[in-house]
């Protein structure tokens, strides 16, 4: 059940990226262990198969709250909301993979498509036009400007070592990330 | 009066620990004492000055939000005095001898009352004579109320120092009898014929005419060379050294209370993410390497995750010495500690930008179409006003080679707050991100940005020959004050005329650092300004009562390079004029 009603805006679910490494993750998702119980970092979920609700509040720059437990093969909702000035990320992911992502979000930056409070979509545009790197959705993220909510419903896996973090650069080292214990 | 209520005798004559480097205190009240202490290093002992007995004297540790009273006790022979340096307060607590109030004299006891209205990482000093090159420093570190926008499980002060084996005094007067006495890099007869053998001979004579015209020399990145740079009083062999757990966060928060020497800091083996700057949050920024200029402090975050030590490195930018610390997960362990690298010469291209110097020709120079509009509030600027527009490097470069572009081969990336072509453009070691002002965003602005109200121009000055240091080509023994408005926001423009580095620091207002990112300018209390660069801060004048700016270079500030500053108006207008009771 939904402890808050919340408005996926249009642009909330897109998540800055370059394409190229957007499969690696999904591979990383979706390989070793088969259909089922997902793989290494678990899968999109289906809004029927929810059990829990979980609410994330960001805030400059750390989330609230700073851990979160899932039982092993859980589908969660995840409520997110951005209560801070800077635009965050909640993105689900195992250690390295955010590392892999960190440099993605610098060059998003450099192209001044990531300002600190808010995102430049003309910017974005010129990024994609220019280098073929644009933005995409990823269903193991949320990228919110100020003020924004939006949805993300995740079937975790039986073992994995995940964290939810921001992969704006600097945010995930000064430590807005967050373990997620999986139990029994 | 004091608003908060201690009880106990005990709060009362608190005395915090000169040993160590962490002694949490109960907060409200403290006691200091201002003592005649011996230095020691490995390589040299002498007479000091000290607060509680000892150099650095105690990590002070507030709270946002608590009122403070700290008695501090004179046990020199000589008066003393002591400045919070980046605490917003009563211009009448700021310590400064003469301009806040009358000084400490011997065998008294000054009690200094103020409310605590900032947070993070600041430090202390004697603002008398040259008590502080002389030991007289320590940290203070406020806790914020709220939460911090970043993440720890331990911190760490490490305050940086040029512990020199002659006393303040003694330096001064050398440096005024022979400004190059502690310059040990002088080039020699053998470098002329090399350069003679490079160049040729005419060109090599010319060469030393130009050098000998400005009065100054290609190695006078640093005027005070032969010191022993010190981590919270350890010298690179007595190695200060910080435990952890691999996995750790750890702030490190760097204070540099050398006399004269700026660093560069590294720690090989491990990013350092930057979350704060003179005690402001700033967005967190990753880096390799910073520079930290005379009276600064930064804030990183570092997570060592291998079990192994790791060195911090910690380079004079003269490259002359180095401090050293180490982190380790044990007692006793240590990392490689990395050579000193080749130490920069200045280039004629910096000295281009410095004409305020002795008749210098331009002639043979072509101000070319080098496009800087780009550079935020940096710009280059002739003395006689005109903006420079860039210029041709090519026939200067002579025998004077810009080493930091060739370190380690790494190209480095432009940094606006650097004179293009100097020779003190930073670089990483490890070819890496080197932070730049232009990296500084505030993490939460303090003020609404807004557009200044006037522009004030100081060109910072001096003749070296005489070491005669001064701003607008008057030192401050012959200057009028600066005086402010309560209410406007100044837009200051700092012309660097000089050879030489100069951190700007303003008391009792903050420092706004026009670094071109508008609204998320970063908020400082010293402003570095580089040779042959032009750098503009505004400061919201909000703060009644008279206060000075002065370049933190000990030796510079004494020789007059300084401004008392008068803001006139506002709620305690009034007592800006009369005496302030001391002791």
């Amino acid at each position: 059940m939904l402890s808050k009603k919340t408005t996926l805006a249009a642009i909330a679910g897109t998540v800055l990226s370059m394409l190229a490494s957007a499969p690696a993750a999904l591979a990383a998702g979706s390989d070793g262990h088969g259909h089922g119980h997902g793989g290494a970092t678990g899968e999109p979920g289906k809004p029927g198969d929810v059990t829990t609700t979980i609410n994330v509040t960001m805030y400059d720059n750390y989330y609230e709250p700073e851990e979160i437990t899932v039982k092993e093969g859980e589908t969660v909702r995840f409520v997110i909301t951005n209560a801070g000035r800077f635009v965050h990320e909640f993105n689900i992911a195992t250690p390295d993979m955010h590392e892999a992502h960190g440099p993605e979000m610098m060059m998003m930056m450099e192209h001044g498509v990531l300002m600190p409070d808010r995102i430049d979509w003309a910017a974005a545009e010129a990024m994609q036009q220019s280098m073929g790197h644009g933005m995409h959705e990823e269903p193991n993220s949320l990228l919110l400007e100020p003020g924004q909510s939006g949805e993300l419903i995740w079937r975790f896996p039986d073992h994995a070592e995940l964290e939810f973090a921001c992969n704006i650069p600097g945010h995930y080292d000064s430590g807005m990330v967050g373990n997620v214990m999986l139990t029994h | 009066m004091l608003s908060r209520n201690l009880c106990g005798a005990g709060a009362l004559a608190l005395v915090l620990a000169a040993a160590g480097h962490a002694a949490p205190a109960t907060a409200g009240e403290y006691s200091l004492t201002v003592d005649p202490i011996t230095v020691r290093t490995s390589d040299f002992s002498r007479k000091g000055v000290g607060f509680n007995s000892g150099s650095p004297g105690p990590v002070l540790r507030f709270k946002e939000g608590e009122d403070v009273t700290i008695h501090v006790t004179n046990n020199l022979s000589e008066p003393t005095s002591i400045h919070w340096h980046g605490l917003i307060l009563p211009y009448d607590q700021d310590g400064v001898p003469g301009v806040s109030y009358d000084g400490i004299a011997p065998g008294e006891t000054f009690t200094y009352t103020f409310p605590i209205v900032q947070a993070g990482t600041y430090w202390y000093h004697s603002h008398s004579d040259f008590q502080e090159p002389d030991g007289a420093y320590g940290a203070i570190v406020i806790e914020p109320e709220g939460r911090e926008p970043f993440r720890y499980d331990r911190d760490y002060v490490v305050v940086l120092a040029d512990a020199h084996p002659h006393r303040g005094h003694r330096i001064m007067r050398n440096l005024k009898m022979m400004p190059d006495y502690y310059n040990r890099q002088q080039q020699t007869l053998f470098d002329f014929f090399r350069d003679a053998g490079d160049m040729g001979f005419d060109a090599a004579v010319a060469d030393r005419l130009d050098w000998g015209d400005m009065r100054m020399m290609k190695t006078d990145i640093e005027d005070l060379q032969g010191f022993t740079p010190l981590i919270n009083g350890m010298d690179p062999e007595q190695n200060w050294t910080g435990l952890f757990e691999p996995g750790e966060r750890i702030r490190l928060r760097f204070v540099n209370a050398s006399a004269m020497s700026y660093f560069d800091i590294r720690i090989p083996g491990l990013e350092m993410t930057v979350v704060q700057a003179d005690g402001n949050n700033v967005q967190p920024v990753k880096v390799d390497e910073f520079r930290i200029a005379v009276a600064e402090t930064y804030d990183v975050i570092v997570r060592p995750r291998e079990d192994r030590a790791f060195t911090i490195f910690a380079e004079s930018l003269g490259r002359t010495a180095f401090a050293r610390g180490t982190l380790a997960p044990r007692e006793g362990m240590t990392a490689e500690v990395p050579e000193l690298r080749e130490p920069p010469l200045l280039t004629m291209a910096d000295m281009s930008l410095a004409p305020g110097m002795a008749g210098m020709d331009h002639g043979g120079m072509d101000h070319g179409s080098m496009d800087h509009g780009s550079m935020g509030g940096v710009t280059h600027t002739m003395a006689d006003g005109t903006v420079m527009q860039g210029m041709d490097h090519g026939s200067m470069d002579g025998g004077a080679m810009d080493h930091s572009m060739h370190a380690m081969g790494a190209p480095a990336q432009a940094d606006p707050f650097y004179a293009p072509g100097s020779g003190l453009m930073p670089a990483a070691a490890n070819g890496g991100k080197f932070l730049s002002y232009a990296d500084l965003k505030a993490q939460a602005p303090l003020y609404e940005d807004r557009d200044a109200t006037r522009e004030i121009e100081l060109r910072l000055t001096g003749n070296m020959e005489r070491y005669i240091w001064s701003i607008n080509g008057v030192k401050h023994a012959d200057s009028e004050p600066i005086r402010l408005t309560y209410g406007e926001r100044v837009r200051f423009k700092f012309v660097n005329e000089t050879m030489m580095t100069h951190p700007m620091h303003l008391h009792g207002m903050w420092s706004i650092i026009d670094n071109g990112n508008g609204e998320w300018d970063p908020i400082k209390h010293v402003v570095s300004v580089a040779p042959g660069t032009t750098v503009y801060m505004e400061t919201e004048v909000d703060a009644p009562g008279q206060w000075i700016m002065h370049c933190h270079l000990s030796y510079h500030m004494d020789a007059g390079m300084m401004r008392k500053v008068i803001v006139e108006g506002g709620p305690r207008a009034a007592g800006v004029t009369s005496p302030v009771s001391g002791g």
